[in-house]
């Protein structure tokens, strides 16, 4: 650790850890209201019907339920849960509740009721009467001509191209061309805490939302939307957050649990079950991609095609960003003169597609990095040695126009990946003839930071410093619980130096927190939100100084600040706290000191992440251990060397799930063969590797002390790694993700 | 019907409904909310407690089959204001995120150190393989567990 810094880079406990490890805090769960009813909804069991009839009388006539809900019910307002911010529209598909199901898992009915057992015993006496619909659950269903279709007249939601200089013409005359159809599965977020929600109405019509939320003031906006209802008549409280991922993005149970509030006069809290956040809420997007890469002999990256197809689920929501964001993502890790990437979604009677950690990026990495690979073995050339030929470079420029890759340390990623992992060495072991063999591995992946060049990027920040020695950040941030909160106290203690224990960060509510134009969305926290309270802090540094400097009656040169303490460098005997100051300040010159900033962000980085892995595959089982797992991330400046490698070891878990065990089966008829953790395969600690973390520190300039996004990026490069490491141990090829042990075995007897 | 149980040191006397989970019996008649819900069936480990000294997912398991039996849960870890060494230790070594398996894990990895306070590496893994950890990737949470051994 460079000692430049006195708290960034620290690994300062999370703000909360004490609350968390009593089990005193309050999850939004575990919330009690006086005279507070209990609602949870009614999911769809198929796949795609038109609702003839729901008979609730019996549900109704339950002693203790207060009403029960259904389509008939409900504001008719169209809605789109994936908008963010006044100005930006996409196809609004949604309702509160549905007359026609458009897949396993949407919204029926709701009861609601003075007790949960009331709750669950109206909900399974409520009939439905469906008239069933021919149902389509994959992309090639989807895309035939004349089939049924979902939406409106075609089952095509998106389509989009990118490219720079002509790759069609190159792929054409070129002598190797490398081709693999890559796929990958619904992933399910699998945040410990499921969906819930409690909202409120006061006397003067005013509603309350508590929600785990990732942006206060989208859930405003998709209320106000849903409901009809003016925008400033909705307060949105952030709850802590029991896990997100991304599935708590979009605001699915908040416009339904106002709704419930206001028509019944109480409070509600309105509660999933694990199966319910499973197939009602939001998942990753399945795709199918096809990679066609041209190279030289020497290994050099002559052109690319990529078309993807992207499986969105029954409705829009994101279906045009998710493609977008991993077209984008395929110019910025090698540098390809002549590329060209085809996104197109889809919809299907399946779960419905939404933020997943990494927003494409595990899914496009997956692809490419896996044709690398594949590139590599054809040309007998090590793969690690094959894409440093390739690489961008620092500061290259996006060639399709997109923001610029700034400090992106991708080489010094895989140089030191190689070294420490010991790569060359592992890799030119002979592989096992019996059993068990061992695989070798890699892959890398690349994301952003934030907005910027996209969308408006910009957060509004208030700081004050008591008169008791407090520094108090308001703005509305989201704490996910990666340390957010603590990694903003940790910035604004340095540039202040002041122990960042007395810096006090609430987080987001719509009522008093300054706006912010995104949220915790984008990887755009550590280094939009993270920029934004260090630029407040240092013009409140500059405030202080100013009004000290007429306090100590001295120049504002001589104003000194160190450790919490102020004082005139020619006084060193009458040093001041910052809240004896502030004291001073009011009462002698009736002033304050508080600021507000409008921070807009300045650029969107590339950020990239390098993974090694070690494999065990059991020829007879087809099981996959993974047995090792290095990550090198390019992370410009730890803010807090902790968080990040939390950050990293959970993304890990997250994609190594994706390369081998979780995905959400659906049948053809539409049914969720995965309605819970026992058929849901999410890693668990036997099978967990520890995850060793290496980092490039080499600094953003236009970061906050240099610092960089991590919390997406890591959960890419793993997967396609595991994948390569297995296809090494063998020399099988598999594409289909997770590789579980049938795919396994099958890619062995396919090999003879 | 009446409950009689020791909870955290404490005899209580509840009103359970049949069929009322143990899960639930916590939570709403004794507000023990460390006690949480993730699954609902027995395969997250969120709600785990310890009962007669042995880690059980008090999701499956009916409030009337903890008649007469002593239980644990995270609210009762602490001791005349003193954390346990293994809160101490989860909170040093960075073992929380979200915190939402945090209960579990702790009941867990305490009803392993009761039965075996010097247990291995593989041996905590093993405890601990029925509470899932989204956030972690377990590694901080293993380690945490050995650094409450060593402490
Ligand atoms: S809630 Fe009991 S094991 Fe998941
Ligand atoms: S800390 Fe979030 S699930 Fe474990």
């Amino acid at each position: 650790m460079k000692e430049k810094f006195k708290y960034i880079g620290k690994s300062i406990r999370k703000h909360d850890v004490k609350e968390k490890v009593t089990g005193k805090i309050k999850y939004a769960g575990d919330m009690k209201l006086g005279g507070m009813l209990y609602a949870k909804m009614l999911l769809s069991d198929a796949a795609h019907a038109n609702i003839i009839n729901i008979d609730t009388s019996k549900a109704e006539a339950l002693k203790g339920v207060v009403k029960v809900f259904t389509h008939r019910d409900v504001p008719k307002n169209y809605y789109n849960s994936h908008k963010w911010y006044k100005g930006v529209d996409f196809p609004r598909d949604e309702l509160i509740l549905t007359e026609k199901v458009r897949h396993v898992g949407d919204r029926v009915a709701i009861v609601v009721a003075k007790d949960m057992e009331t709750v669950e015993r109206a909900l399974s006496l409520i009939k439905v009467e469906y008239e069933r619909l021919p149902v389509i659950t994959s992309i090639e269903d989807a895309m035939k001509e004349g089939t049924t279709y979902i939406h409106g007249l075609s089952n095509k939601a998106f389509e989009k191209t990118i490219k720079c200089g002509d790759s069609s013409q190159i792929l054409k005359e070129a002598e190797m061309v490398f081709e693999d159809v890559i796929t990958t599965p619904k992933q399910h977020h699998a945040a410990m805490e499921t969906h819930i929600c409690v909202a409120e109405q006061d006397s003067f019509g005013n509603i309350t939302v508590w929600s785990p939320c990732q942006v206060v003031f989208q859930v405003q906006l998709i209320i106000a939307e849903a409901l009809d209802i003016p925008l400033d008549n909705i307060r949105v409280i952030k709850t802590i957050m029991g896990g997100s991922f991304g599935g708590k993005g979009q605001p699915i149970l908040e416009p339904i649990c106002a709704f419930l509030a206001m028509e019944t006069g109480k409070p509600v809290q309105l509660i999933t079950d694990r199966t319910q956040s499973i197939i009602g809420m939001r998942s990753r997007n399945a795709s199918k991609i096809c990679v066609k890469t041209a190279v030289d002999h020497e290994g050099k990256i002559l052109a690319r095609n990529i078309d993807a197809d992207i499986d969105i689920g029954a409705y829009y929501t994101n279906g045009s960003a998710v493609p977008m964001a991993m077209g984008k993502k395929s110019f910025r890790m090698y540098k390809i003169k002549d590329q060209t990437f085809n996104g197109r979604s889809y919809f299907t009677n399946t779960v419905v597609g939404g933020a997943c950690r990494g927003y494409g990026s595990p899914q496009i990495h997956a692809a490419t990095e896996i044709n690398i690979d594949n590139i590599a073995r054809g040309l007998h050339m090590d793969p690690a040695e094959l894409r440093l030929k390739n690489f961008v470079k620092p500061y290259d420029k996006d060639p399709t126009g997109g923001p610029d890759l700034g400090n992106a340390r991708v080489i010094d990623c895989v140089e030191r990946g190689m070294k420490v992992f010991k790569w060359k060495k592992k890799r030119s072991k002979a592989k096992a003839k019996g059993r068990f063999v061992r695989g070798f591995g890699m892959a890398c992946a690349v994301h952003g930071n934030g907005y910027h060049g996209a969308y408006p990027d910009f957060i509004t920040m208030t700081m004050r410093i008591t008169n008791d020695n407090a520094v108090v950040l308001k703005s509305a941030i989201h704490d996910q619980g990666c340390g957010t909160v603590t990694t903003m106290k940790q910035i604004v203690g340095e540039v202040l130096d002041i122990h960042p224990d007395k810096v006090i960060v609430p987080q987001a509510d719509t009522a008093f927190s300054p706006y912010d134009s995104a949220g915790t969305q984008a990887s755009r926290v550590t280094f939009v939100c993270g920029g934004g309270a260090k630029k407040t802090a240092e013009l409140a540094r500059e405030e202080l100084i100013a009004k000290s400097s007429v306090i100590l009656d001295c120049k504002e040169d001589n104003i000194t600040i160190k450790d919490g303490f102020i004082w005139n460098v020619e006084d060193e005997e009458n040093k001041f706290t910052f809240g004896e100051m502030v004291v001073k300040i009011q009462n002698e010159l009736e002033e304050d000191i508080e600021v507000t900033h409008t921070y807009k962000s300045p650029a969107n980085p590339g950020v990239y992440a390098v993974n090694f892995v070690e494999v065990e595959v059991d020829r007879f089982t087809g099981l996959v251990k993974v047995i090792d797992v290095l990550a090198v991330h390019d992370i410009g400046q730890a803010i807090n060397r902790d968080f990040v490698e939390g950050q990293i070891q959970g993304g890990a878990h997250m994609s190594i799930g994706l390369a081998l065990s979780e995905e959400i089966k659906i049948d053809r008829m539409g049914r969720v063969g995965t309605l819970n953790f026992s058929k849901y395969h999410i890693i668990n600690a036997p099978d967990m590797p520890d995850v060793r973390v290496e980092l490039i520190e080499e600094g953003e300039a236009l970061g906050p002390f240099g610092a960089k996004s991590v919390g997406e990026v890591c959960a890419a490069a793993t997967a396609p790694a595991i994948i390569n490491a297995i296809n090494d141990a063998l020399d099988i090829n598999i594409t289909d993700l997770p590789a579980t042990p049938e795919r396994v075995l099958k890619a062995i007897r396919e090999k003879g | 019907m009446k409950l009689e149980f020791i909870v955290n040191d404490k005899h209580e006397i509840i009103d359970v409904y049949p069929g009322e989970r143990l899960l639930d019996a916590l939570r709403n008649k004794l507000g023990l909310t460390s006690v949480k819900e993730g699954c609902g069936e027995g395969e997250c480990g969120a709600c785990t407690i310890i009962m007669d000294g042995a880690a059980v997912t008090s999701c499956t398991i009916l409030a009337m089959q903890a008649k007469g039996k002593e239980i644990i849960t995270t609210e009762g870890l602490e001791k005349s204001g003193e954390l346990d060494i293994l809160q101490e230790s989860f909170m040093k070594n960075g073992a929380i995120q979200c915190g939402y398996c945090t209960p579990g894990m702790l009941m867990s990895s305490k009803a392993l150190l009761i039965k075996n306070p010097n247990p291995t590496k593989e041996e905590i893994k093993r405890a601990i393989e029925g509470n899932l950890c989204r956030c972690t990737g377990y590694t901080k949470i293993i380690n945490a567990v050995l650094d409450a051994i060593e402490r």
